[in-house]
């Protein structure tokens, strides 16, 4: 800070050199032109006039390859500044912190929903090694992209006045790379359960009953599904299109103006789906979270060992037990696992 | 096909590589210098050289702490001039300021300029000399490089006589770099001696001398803000002359000034005009002459000034009669209202000025053309006053100064001519015998008056040393087949008929390149032997005076001292005058500190002889004063007030030519030429009576015009020492002045005249009387002694207008120069064999702001590199839409005299700024020839960083009559996508 | 205190590069890195104008808000400067800029996107004022010498404007009087949200 009014009185005496001399060479020469006068303000262009002079595009032509550099103004950044300032903020915290509460709420008011006839002690295969391992993958990568990615859009706020800019600029570089790398492994864990399960999310008629009846979250109720009840498929095909978007969106910022987003408006369409996407995303998750550990008696078996309990299973999955009971179905079950009443 | 593709695969391969080696970033350039830089002094082995010998050049950021040393030198680009401030550290270039002081740039550059220092770091220059043997680069020493090449020298004079050499000199050459070269050509024995100036403003010097006098920018571009209109006819300054255009610019703004473009394309500078006026190209004199139409039409003519101040204005008028708006429509397609809107401004709101460049110079009828524009300005009386005049903006830093200095193959220095006054006169002051110079001619054994006639006869020009070399020796006049050239700072690529130029490069047994850079000589033929590398530095590594546009002459000091093994002009010249065996002849008069020749001495040399063009009075010491005391001089008159330190007090800046006197006479030089309002003492003048007294009975000397204070109240002849005793005023001689007089005069003393008297005593009385030296004469409107005395309308060699051949032909075949000019036969054919047809666009050149010239040098400033990287060719969009090419394709071009089968491969700019049927490319590309990637023969490290399709490959024959310029502005082409 | 900001006069800028080159050659910028740019609209056409564009300085810069990491800062003379030590090169203010200015080293290869660089108003950088670390990450400090960029100083028909805001607007404004008509001062609105007269 030493001299800062020196070291500017100097600069300005360089802009008076620099600039005004043109004007004062003017007036030595040419007095009677430099009348003192004031005129009133002469006709002059405002860049808006201009904006709709070049009708909004104000692309010109450079000698330098890089072809964005033709764009001499771009507006719309005030536009995106605003965006990742406050609308994108507003839309994550409301989004996040309002379905922690909803979900605070639920578990206030319901408590553990807890396996009406108790546990049976007997367990069914819910799903298999591959099954787990694409959930696993695509939940654990979700998971860091996800506070990688909050630590993009909140970290600023909430962890850079805790550790400092040092320290919050070498954990967000690590969480940049971090964030990079691991988008393929969870691309690829979604890409696993699509071709996995869709033929269980396919939507059907169970479907239309079960949301009538609120899943029987509401209430005590249980309607029937089967393998997949309409709020699982529901989470799955969030998880699937999300997780797509958020890809697809991801790698073009990975690989800026590549492909698709071409131009700086497609950059900044991209970031901004990818942003509310992601952040809607995080808070469905957050609220499968809940329901698979918290929310459920023995609904995270599924995920964790794979088998669930039979009772579990009957009240939440009934068409699915049914089908399983029948034969066939049952067959499938991994070799060494008793069938269901043998015993 | 397969063939092509791989070579411009290759192409593309070595631009990527040539700039991956920067992209790798600032950062280890910086972290080297920092170890390796200042703090060593600037000496460092350069790593993958062999010899630990090689001065590593340096330009790494300033330090602190260290002492910063601040010197001043000249921009080495174009003309304008700018004074360039370099901060020194340890004589490492670290760091450039803006040059506040100079009233020609105040502290401005373009992007050349702004990145000089680039020149002096010199990643890409010629480190040491080489020659090619067997087809390889061997790096050798300065002692054997002039010893070889002055062998090879010797030996070709012995077998073709001295004319078997060709010695193209520089525009880069400082004004004491020029002078020698052409002292140099002179001891040697040869007329053909030439430079970049045969291709820039050859045609204006013809012109304009032969209208008014001296053949320069009657005003400066300074002045030009006192302008009220502004015409620029086929030029681009905004691209040429970057830093002209603040002057333009401010002017316009200042005055409300009309600015009006005259051009075929659409350029940076016509952008700002106020009135774009689009000619089809090579129609400059019926554009000119429409406009002269108005003027006589409506009386708006200057009568009082023709009256006084012209001869032959009627004859004009009976040509321009031709011109009717509809022919002009017709001819130019401009219509008859546009023009007589501009030509309404042009006589009415005056002052008034026409700047011209290279779209008016570059032309078969380059002279003509410059005529007309004399013509045009004469008829308004826009010549002679602040604010008027022909601004011709000259090229390079100085070629003002090299065209003044005689590096020019029809005169000896200040454009004394060849005649035995000349020799005599150049003889005195060089103190040699005219007879020693005249036994440098000719072959051995040959008779005194053969020799003399070869003294006499002008030389080769650097737009047909291809022809002398190729043409069967029978054909040439006066002189041998070229059989070895002496290249000084001049690209290969600017001169046309680049496929004819590699087969007579081939064909030479010595080619010596003398450069900073191999330039485009070292690669375009296919030779094995004999070629010649000597790494020249820049004028930054070496001081001396330039001249520029405005005839202001600036000194610059040493920046760093030369980089890597290269030497400066005038060292090279007097090693190599040494092997010849005259050097203790030529620089009998100068200090030579080594093998170096001292540049203040030379200039004093020039003082001493300079007399014809007022290089007389612009001594060393009063230049340096100028440079120290810049900030006194006016922005608009150039003039230092009466504040200013008394060493420059009253002088115009940087003492513009004439500059009357020995420098202790302190004339302040001329900031406007012939301008009558001023006393000669302060710069005034009048029109030069160079063309006698009278022709065809009428009288060659103003009437009843003089300048301010003249004692002779009319028209009188140049002085000399029988028209001082007529006027009584040889009483006013010195005892010392009259003695110089009496010896020079020899028997016949009265003959002695104002620039051969070697006392400047003739000049100085005439002074003291008012009157200016050269005599007041009448501008000439009718040159009788040129091929066309009033300008004439002539179709272009090639042009898209077949049916205006009949009436409007070129000239008929003839020989200029020492070689024929067939152009009236190739006109002829190309018409009969509707070459129109199959090559239906005209193709013309022009410059980029980013290059210079051939742009070997700014090619390989990385920073001005980055900035275009691939040669191109602008086309209009309808053109372009015919042939399905789209803006940023690459495309084919063919010339009509390319062989058949061959073309050039440039990016397609698909534009607005040229018309339809117009292409245009730039000149400042070379290094691909025909397709054929040159890179891999530059000797290794050396190639500049981007090359490209050369303009030139495509252009074709056509040469003006007077100073056989090249036709560059105006022939035909093919465009296909490729 | 000063506000610096940068004005382009079209009406005089002539695409000549001066500044492009001025600030490579100050600043020892690599190719590639364009921290200033000529633009030229409606190119070959009447109303063509040539503009100088690089970071403007903006007041309330949208880089700085965008940036994940804060390593934006503004001085007391209104210069926006970054720090390359914070900087995590993520790329986001450049699509915020709306100038177009960051610039990133290999722009493009997936994951290893270099440190932003951009116009430091020749002001350099967080480190010590006119020391060789400054000068290496961010360029030569003019500033702190009394100088003013050295783009705008060397413009060759003084088209580029630097210096404090209020002065060179009047110095355009009164370049607007003098000659009757002016193109507006291109990017003002965006970068400072005001207009200046003429």
């Amino acid at each position: 800070m030493m001299g800062i009014r020196t070291r500017l009185r100097t600069a300005l005496v360089a802009l008076v050199l620099g600039v005004g001399i043109g004007l004062a060479a003017a007036t030595a020469t040419a007095p009677e032109a430099a009348a003192q006068q004031q005129p009133a303000a002469p006709p002059a262009a405002t860049e808006q006039m201009l904006f709709n002079y070049l009708q909004g595009n104000v692309q010109g032509r450079v000698t330098i390859p890089d072809r964005r550099a033709a764009t001499l103004i771009q507006p719309a950044g005030r536009d995106f500044q605003d965006f990742w300032r406050s609308t994108m903020k507003w839309i994550g915290g409301i989004a996040i912190l309002g379905m922690l509460a909803v979900l605070a709420i639920f578990y206030l008011v319901r408590g553990t929903i807890r396996i009406e006839a108790g546990p049976s002690g007997r367990t069914i295969q819910r799903f298999n090694g591959v099954e787990r391992f694409a959930h696993w993958l695509t939940a654990s990568t979700f998971i860091v992209l996800g506070i990688t990615g909050l630590n993009i859009t909140f970290g600023r706020e909430l962890l850079l006045p805790l550790i400092g800019p040092d320290a919050f600029t070498a954990w967000s570089e690590l969480a940049k790379v971090a964030h990079n790398y691991l988008s393929f492994p969870f691309t690829l864990g979604v890409a696993l359960m699509l071709v996995l399960w869709i033929k269980d999310n396919l939507p059907s008629a169970t479907d239309a009953r079960w949301f009538a009846e609120g899943g029987g979250l509401i209430g005590h109720g249980h309607p029937p599904a089967r393998k997949f009840n309409a709020g699982q498929k529901l989470i799955f095909w969030s998880v699937v299109l999300g997780g797509a978007a958020i890809a697809v969106t991801g790698y073009i910022m990975m690989f800026p103006f590549q492909f698709w987003a071409t131009d700086i408006a497609g950059m900044q369409l991209a970031i901004q789906l990818h942003g509310i996407i992601a952040l809607v995303m995080i808070a469905i998750i957050l609220a499968h979270i809940y329901i698979g550990s918290l929310g459920m008696e023995g609904a995270f078996a599924a995920m964790g060992t794979g088998r669930v309990d039979l009772n579990w299973a009957k009240e939440h999955h009934s068409l699915w037990v049914d089908e399983m009971m029948s034969g066939g179905r049952a067959a499938a079950a991994p070799p060494g696992a008793r069938s269901a009443g043998a015993d | 096909m397969l063939i092509k593709r791989s070579d411009a695969s290759r192409a593309r391969g070595g631009l990527a590589q040539a700039f991956a080696s920067f992209s790798a970033g600032a950062l280890d350039r910086r972290a080297f210098l920092r170890r390796s830089g200042v703090a060593a002094g600037g000496l460092a082995a350069v790593a993958g050289l062999a010899a630990g010998t090689v001065k590593r050049a340096e330009a790494g950021p300033m330090q602190p702490g260290v002492p910063v040393e601040v010197r001043r030198n000249i921009c080495t680009h174009c003309s304008v001039g700018c004074t360039v401030v370099a901060e020194v550290q340890n004589g490492v270039w670290v760091g450039q300021e803006p040059a506040w002081d100079s009233p020609i740039n105040r502290g401005t550059h373009c992007a050349k300029g702004a990145s000089v220092r680039e020149l002096v770091h010199g990643d890409r220059r010629l480190k040491y000399p080489m020659k090619l043997a067997g087809g390889q680069w061997q790096r050798i020493s300065w002692d054997q490089a002039i010893n070889e090449i002055g062998d090879r020298m010797l030996k070709i004079r012995e077998e073709a006589g001295p004319d078997g050499i060709f010695f193209l000199g520089s525009a880069k050459f400082s004004n004491e770099g020029a002078y020698l070269f052409r002292k140099f050509a002179a001891f040697w024995g040869t007329n053909n001696v030439d430079h970049q100036a045969r291709i820039c403003h050859s045609t204006t010097v013809a012109g304009v001398a032969n209208t008014w006098g001296y053949g320069a920018q009657t005003n400066s571009y300074n002045d030009i803000r006192n302008s009220k209109t502004i015409v620029i006819m086929g030029g681009n300054p905004a691209e040429a002359h970057p830093v002209s255009l603040q002057h333009l610019l401010q002017g316009k703004e200042k005055n409300r000034a009309n600015f009006v473009v005259i051009e075929p394309r659409f350029t940076r500078t016509a952008a700002h005009a106020t009135e774009y006026v689009r000619i089809r190209p090579g129609t400059d004199i019926p554009t000119l002459w429409g406009i002269l139409w108005h003027i006589f039409e409506n009386g708006w003519e200057d009568k009082e000034f023709i009256r006084q101040r012209v001869y032959g204005m009627d004859d004009v008028r009976k040509e321009v009669a031709k011109w009717t708006p509809d022919e002009v429509e017709r001819v130019t397609g401009v219509p008859g209202a546009q023009l007589r809107k501009v030509a309404e401004m042009f006589a009415k709101q005056k002052p008034a000025t026409l700047v011209w460049c290279m779209g008016m110079t570059q032309k078969t009828v380059g002279t003509a053309n410059v005529r007309a524009a004399c013509i045009l300005l004469l008829a308004t009386g826009n010549v002679g006053a602040p604010g008027t005049g022909a601004n011709i903006f000259r090229g390079h830093c100085n070629v003002q100064g090299a065209t003044d200095l005689g590096v020019d193959n029809t005169t000896l220095p200040l454009y004394y001519g060849l005649d035995e006054g000349a020799w005599r006169h150049w003889g005195r002051v060089w103190n040699v015998s005219y007879e020693y110079l005249r036994d440098r001619f000719g072959k051995a054994g040959a008779d005194e008056a053969a020799r003399k006639k070869l003294m006499e006869t002008a030389g080769i020009t650097s737009t047909r040393y291809l022809d002398a070399t190729l043409l069967p020796e029978g054909e040439l006049r006066d002189q041998p087949n070229l059989r070895g050239m002496v290249v000084f700072g001049h690209g290969g690529n600017t001169v046309t008929r680049m496929p004819e130029a590699a087969k007579a490069l081939a064909k030479l047994d010595l080619l010596v390149v003398a450069d900073p850079h191999p330039t485009t000589f070292a690669v375009l033929a296919e030779r094995r032997e004999g070629t010649y590398l000597l790494p020249i530095c820049t004028q930054f590594e070496c001081s001396g005076s330039r001249t520029a546009s405005n005839r202001s002459l600036q000194w610059g000091e040493q920046i760093v001292k030369p980089i890597f093994e290269s030497r400066n002009d005038y060292e090279v010249l007097y090693r190599l005058a040494e092997k010849l065996g005259f050097a203790s002849e030529m620089f009998k008069n100068i200090e030579v500190k080594g093998k170096e020749p001292v540049a203040e001495s030379v200039l004093r040399e020039i003082n001493a002889g300079g007399w014809s063009t007022g290089y007389c009075g612009q001594s060393p010491e009063r230049l340096k004063a100028h440079m120290r005391h810049q900030k006194h001089f006016d922005l608009v008159t150039l003039r230092a007030g009466p504040d200013a330190p008394e060493e420059v007090r009253g002088d115009y800046y940087g003492l513009p030519w004439p500059c009357w006197g020995k420098p202790e006479y302190r004339h302040p030089g001329t900031h406007q030429l012939y301008n009558t309002n001023l006393h000669v003492k302060d710069g005034g003048g009048t029109f030069r009576a160079r063309f006698g007294v009278e022709h065809n009975g009428q009288t060659l000397l103003a009437e009843g015009s003089y300048s301010k204070g003249s004692e002779i109240q009319d028209g009188y002849p140049q002085f000399t020492y029988g028209v001082l005793k007529r006027l009584g005023w040889d009483k006013d001689l010195t005892q010392a002045e009259l003695e110089t007089i009496l010896r020079i005069g020899g028997n016949n003393p009265d003959t002695v005249s104002w620039a051969t008297d070697l006392s400047g005593g003739i000049q100085r009385v005439a002074l003291e009387h008012g009157c200016i030296p050269f005599g007041n004469g009448k501008a000439r409107a009718n040159a009788w002694n040129l091929p066309d005395p009033i300008p004439v309308h002539r179709e272009p060699i090639y042009t898209p207008r077949p049916d205006l051949v009949a009436k409007y032909p070129t000239r008929d075949n003839f020989v200029a120069h020492r070689v024929p000019n067939i152009g009236h036969t190739v006109q002829k054919q190309a018409v009969e064999r509707n070459i129109a047809r199959d090559f239906p666009l005209v193709i013309s050149s022009g410059r980029l702001v980013e290059y210079e010239g051939g742009g070997e040098e700014t090619r390989s400033n990385k920073w001005l590199a980055e900035l275009q990287q691939e040669s191109f060719i602008e086309i209009n969009p309808a053109d372009a839409a015919e042939r399905n090419i789209v803006d940023g394709a690459w495309v084919l071009v063919q010339g009509p005299e390319m062989p058949r089968d061959r073309f050039i491969r440039v990016k397609a700019l698909v534009t607005e700024r040229v018309g339809r049927g117009v292409v245009w490319m730039p000149f400042h590309f070379a290094g691909h020839f025909m397709q054929e990637d040159q890179r891999g023969k530059y000797p290794p490290g050396t190639d500049p960083i981007v090359l490209g399709e050369s303009v030139n490959t495509v252009t074709t024959y056509g040469y003006d009559p007077v100073t056989s310029m090249q036709e560059a502005k105006c022939t035909l082409c093919q465009v296909r996508a490729a | 205190m000063a506000r610096m900001k940068f004005l382009c006069d079209a009406d005089r800028c002539i695409e000549c590069n001066a500044c492009v080159t001025a600030c490579k050659n100050e600043h020892e910028v690599p190719w590639g890195i364009n921290r200033r740019r000529v633009v030229t609209i409606n190119d070959g056409k009447p109303g063509e104008r040539s503009i100088s564009m690089a970071c403007m300085h903006c007041t309330d810069a949208p880089c700085a808000a965008v940036c994940p990491v804060d390593c934006f800062y503004t001085t007391a003379d209104g210069v926006v400067l970054h720090s390359k030590d914070l900087c995590i090169g993520c790329g986001y203010c450049f699509y915020a800029c709306p100038f177009g200015a960051p610039q990133y080293p290999r722009l493009g290869n997936f994951g290893s996107r270099g440190k932003m660089d951009k116009c430091t108003y020749c002001a350099g950088g967080p480190e010590a004022d006119s020391t060789p670390a400054e000068y290496a990450k961010y360029g030569s400090n003019r500033l702190a010498e009394g100088k003013l960029p050295l783009c705008a100083e060397m413009c060759s028909t003084k088209a580029l404007l630097a210096g404090d805001g209020d002065i060179i607007a009047q110095i355009y404004a009164e370049r607007v009087t003098t000659r009757g008509y002016g193109s507006g001062a291109w990017g003002w609105r965006t970068a400072y949200k005001d207009m200046v007269a003429g």
